[in-house]
């Protein structure tokens, strides 16, 4: 984590300094091939500019312009297409829908995000001891990360099946028999813990690789230094493993509640999973754009959906930036 | 596993701290086991009200009964596992393949030469990491039924180049290359240079060979991120053509009468290939697990 | 792995052109798709598409067959991408808003079909034709009532309607459901809840709130739901639904299609396409029971599956003659006669058994005559009504506040014919 951060060093270097910027750092090229040399950089760009531009930046701007539009998906001849001034967004701000899709994806990331970096950060810990079978472990807490999230959601929504489903025995048994079977994807208050936990399980192993990262590169005199000040296990973990971490512990705070925005595999598989709790109770919001914008052919008012989503990652990202301030310089 | 944080130093303590580690190693391995265990064994259970009636006990982990590979010869036969999996190796190997060229080749371009724009190039690059798919996929659905094709046809929708060539481009990747390239000794690319070799077979058979850790980081990653996706086929993949395993699998899901033992050959077999592929390259996930970290 | 088989049969047909140099060797290819739903129609589409590529050497047929839940996903996707196959199968009351996205072309100028509009049922006709021109025709009319039990329910003593005018009351009705539960029927009525979110929520919940004495949408001009869908009748029918699923009479959880025939449930509130299924299991144990009077009078769904031919289709001409080979009285017959539906020309339906007066389904044939059954919204803005009003039905039988729930259907429809400037046919 800190090697891979100090690699951005160079970047700040390069466009801060004139020298470097003007020209004058590429002495090596010889001047009989200035002319052709100075076409070579876009022959190496141009592909990647070209798709980029094309499929993200376009897209982009599309986005934005198509949200202020009663767009459809198959244009109609009949009535055509309309600037509609702010009409989606009002609509948007008007509809329930709207505001239980924001809900999941917050009650989601509440939930979610420090469960499951707390979770990671204990996993990486455990792993990290000098522990016969730690390799293993590690691969074993890795290889929900390596299923296909499609597939997850289905072998679970089997698990959580009512009644005597595998999920309900074992809350029975862990429970005492405290807590009945639950009808866990058709109850609305179960539905979205059950996703949650479903998630956790899927992608906990990935944060508890960066972690680890994390954990190994703190140096190792860091903590032979505590220890001849007489610090304790807690106190070396409190006062060095945990201020080492700070970066890392952002990064995996900031992604995962960025991908808890994105959520939709799960929540997609498990709307078409038969009769499912009232779709407000799970339906997020990258679920709803798509339904809006492709089942009910509502591209403008999708449009409107992708925009609001974005300024929320947007705002997510502004506030990591301005937490890692002081190590980064993009 | 190098760095050892916290270790206590009595012998006794030690002990009981290896004991309650282990305790909770077997616990942890429990819960991210059984989901994959119970997949896997009932996908070999041929009989489906033994499959339902077995999930009440520990039986649901225990092949018994109709122990049988029946549920996999009826996916085989009755959906288009085989068509999917083709589907997701072919769409998923030529972006990955297209896409670590087009974005070295474009981050090449940044770290190694000085040209007007280049600074705003960067920049922009650099921003349009924080663009998700999710914000620009309907937009990008409206803007590929429009584009033409080789073949004189308009609109790409239920195809293959749908499913790859927007995804080749990726700033995140982009930045990932630069930041190696920038950090990558310039002494044998300029000795090249001297020699008269070409830009493109300096970059070619000097720096591309150099960069292999790179290349498999932005690899697995764009190896993940599109072999998972159900949202873009969703929106623009309709019957079993081209569809990939992720929509492949919601479809045979959601079909009537649906058969939880062939659903659970459906999901054994969408499963094994990458489980394997990652136990074979363990090192690179993690490594690109690492790099990630620089994100953001 | 993959070939695109247009392009290969497009390029093998161009060869063979050129090759046999004006051979017949050609064949015109005619795609078409049809959905396959929970009943048998598969095998008979199968072996129609067969017996009509045997009968004659021009025209190819090619049959898809795709799972119903995404069905109009699929249809939408496809039109988006200009590839709607010749022929498409659809439900019925989709056809007004086929026509105003021009979608499908109308059907009145094809000589082939020119008889079979003169012999269609008056229901049929009346559901396949939008702004005076007939743009789809149905092998079949579908039929909606309650298949019974009889020895369960005349173990737990309850009596048995024989005709329309003998219909349960829905006091009758719903003491047969407390009867039930109490002889140990375990969910007395099933009503389909595993068939999952789609049409059938629309199809089969619509009746009841009609019986009420709602509707859907405001049928006199079709500009407003308000006041139709989530009035005080629509509110009750809903609240009446949503207490059957609270006192245990329904499982709205059902993932099983078999809870009627293993005798865990003595009604099944469904259509037609159960007939052979049920009559397999129950034998002569099955009783066809009319539509009960939840409130004035009782209330049916009407209308089906149907044909249309798409605008993107290359050779109408010929997808019309194929049209015409399933319209005929055989093929209509050997599908009715497994799916159980109205067979949908008058001609077939004077020739069916199971329509005979008498006859096993004769009850589905008298609700239609007797004017029980009534078509769902002839109106452009059907599939934004039947979306709205199948989440409101999934939301209600799941607990959600039925007047909210209602009320947030009718804002959705109502939106949508705003957002289409009131669907305006020129």
């Amino acid at each position: 984590m800190h090697k891979a951060l100090k690699t951005s060093e160079p970047y700040r270097i390069m466009t801060s300094n004139p020298a470097l910027t003007s020209g004058a750092s590429a002495p090596s090229i010889p001047s009989s091939a200035k002319r052709k040399g100075r076409l070579t950089p876009w022959f190496f760009a141009a592909p990647g500019l070209t798709l980029l531009l094309l499929f993200l930046v376009l897209p982009f701007l599309l986005a934005l312009v198509l949200s202020f539009t009663d767009q459809r998906l198959v244009t109609n001849e009949e009535i055509g297409t309309h600037f509609v001034g702010l009409r989606n967004y009002i609509r948007l701000f008007d509809d329930d829908s709207f505001w239980a899709a924001l809900r999941n994806n917050f009650f989601f990331v509440v939930i979610v995000t420090p469960i499951q970096s707390a979770l990671a950060l204990l996993l990486a810990l455990l792993v990290n001891q000098k522990l016969a079978g730690a390799r293993i472990f590690r691969t074993i807490y890795f290889m929900p990360v390596a299923t296909t999230m499609a597939v997850v959601a289905v072998v679970w929504s089997l698990l959580y099946a009512p009644d005597q489903g595998v999920i309900n025995r074992l809350v029975g048994v862990l429970s005492f028999g405290m807590v009945g079977p639950q009808d866990w994807l058709r109850n609305p208050t179960l539905v979205m813990p059950a996703v949650m936990l479903l998630s956790i399980w899927q992608g906990v192993g990935f944060q508890m690789l960066v972690f680890l990262a994390g954990l190994q590169s703190i140096p190792l005199d860091l903590y032979e230094a505590a220890k001849l000040d007489g610090a304790t296990a807690r106190q070396q973990f409190l006062y060095v493993t945990l201020p080492m971490l700070k970066n890392t512990t952002i990064f995996v705070l900031i992604t995962t509640t960025i991908y808890a925005f994105q959520l939709f595999t799960q929540v997609q598989i498990i709307a078409n999973s038969g009769t499912p709790a009232p779709v407000d109770s799970f339906r997020t919001m990258v679920m709803l754009m798509v339904q809006e914008g492709f089942s009910n052919g509502k591209i403008g008012y999708a449009s409107a959906i992708s925009v609001v989503f974005f300024l929320i990652v947007l705002a997510i990202s502004l506030v990591q930036r301005l937490l890692l301030k002081e190590e980064r310089a993009v | 596993m190098s760095a050892v944080p916290f270790q206590p130093s009595l012998g006794r303590s030690k002990m009981i701290a290896r004991v309650l580690q282990y305790a909770l190693h077997i616990a942890l391995v429990l819960f991210f086991l059984f989901p994959l265990v119970f997949m896997f064994v009932s996908a070999f259970k041929g009989d489906e009200l033994q499959l339902l009636k077995d999930m009440g006990s520990m039986m649901a982990f225990v092949p018994h009964g109709d122990v049988s590979g029946k549920n996999f010869a009826s996916v085989f036969s009755s959906s288009s596992f085989r068509q999917a999996f083709f589907n997701s190796t072919f769409t998923v190997s030529i972006t990955v393949i297209l896409g670590i060229l087009v974005n070295s080749m474009l981050a090449y371009a940044l770290a190694r030469f000085r040209f007007r724009g280049r600074t705003l190039i960067l920049t922009a690059i650099i921003a349009l990491i924080i663009i998700p798919f999710e914000a620009i996929a309907v937009p990008l659905l409206m803007l590929v039924n429009e584009l033409p094709w080789f073949s004189g046809t308009r609109g790409w929708l239920d195809s293959y180049q749908v499913q790859i060539i927007p995804f080749v481009a990726h700033a995140f990747s982009i930045y990932l290359f630069y930041q190696f390239f920038i950090a990558l000794p310039k002494d044998l690319e300029e000795a090249a240079m001297m020699d008269g070799a070409s830009r493109l077979r300096i970059y070619w058979s000097i720096v591309m060979p150099l960069s292999k850790p790179v290349i498999a980081t932005v690899a697995v990653l764009q190896f993940l991120s599109r072999w998972g996706d159900l949202l873009w086929p969703v929106m623009v993949v309709r019957g079993d053509n081209y569809a990939t395993l992720p929509l492949a699998m919601q479809t045979f899901f959601g079909q009537y009468p649906r058969h939880w033992g062939e659903v659970m050959a459906f999901a054994a077999m969408a499963t094994l290939p990458t489980l394997s592929l990652f136990i074979v390259f363990q090192r690179w996930f993690v490594r690109s697990a690492i790099s990630s970290g620089v994100k953001g | 792995m993959h070939v695109n088989k247009n392009w290969f049969v497009k390029v093998v047909g161009f060869v063979g052109l050129g090759v046999a140099s004006g051979a017949a060797l050609a064949e015109t290819p005619v795609s078409m798709w049809v959905h396959s739903g929970p009943g048998p129609e598969r095998e008979v589409y199968a072996a129609a598409v067969k017996s009509f590529n045997d009968s004659q050497k021009d025209i190819k047929l090619e049959l898809v067959a795709l799972p119903e839940g995404s069905y109009s996903d699929q249809i939408n996707a496809a039109a988006l991408a200009r590839k709607l196959p010749c022929i498409l199968d659809f439900d019925g009351p989709n056809v007004y808003n086929y026509a105003w996205t021009k979608k499908i072309i109308p059907l009145d100028d094809f000589a082939e079909l020119k008889p079979i509009k003169a012999d269609l049922l008056p229901s049929l006709l009346r559901q396949g034709t939008f702004n005076k021109k007939l743009y789809s025709v149905g092998q079949y009319d579908s039929g909606l009532a309650i298949w019974g039990n009889k020895k369960l329910l005349t173990k737990a003593g309850i009596r048995i309607p024989a005709k329309v005018s003998e219909a349960w009351t829905f006091a009758e009705f719903e003491d047969a459901l407390k009867k039930l539960k109490a002889a140990g029927v375990a969910y007395p009525l099933d009503m389909k809840f595993n068939y999952g979110f789609g049409e059938w929520f629309t199809y089969g919940f619509s009746p009841i709130v009609q019986s009420f004495g709602g509707d859907l949408i405001n049928r006199n001009g079709f500009k407003t739901a308000q006041g139709a869908i989530n009035g005080p009748e629509a509110v009750r029918a809903m609240t009446t639904l949503q207490n059957w699923t609270k006192n245990g009479y329904v499982n709205a959880s059902t993932h099983d299609d078999g809870d009627f025939v293993k005798g865990t449930a003595a009604l099944s509130y469904v259509g037609h396409w159960t007939y052979s299924d049920y009559k397999k299991a129950l034998g002569n144990d099955l009783v066809l029971i009319p539509m009960p009077k939840f409130g004035k009078k009782a209330v049916t769904g009407a209308g089906s599956w149907n044909f249309g031919i798409t605008a993107d289709c290359k050779d109408p001409r010929a997808a019309a003659k194929v049209i015409g080979h399933l319209m005929s009285s055989a093929q209509i017959l050997q599908l009715t006669d497994v799916n159980g539906a109205i067979p949908g020309t008058m001609t077939a339906l004077k020739a069916s058994k199971n329509y005979a007066a008498g006859g096993p389904l004769a009850i589905y044939a008298e609700q239609a005559t007797e004017h029980v059954s009534l078509v769902r919204p002839e109106t452009p803005a059907y599939p934004a009504i039947t979306s709205a009003f199948a989440e409101a039905v999934k939301n209600i039988v799941a607990g959600s506040d039925v007047k909210k729930e209602l009320d947030k259907a009718a804002k959705k429809i109502d939106q949508n014919i705003e957002d289409n400037n009131g669907y305006p046919v020129k």
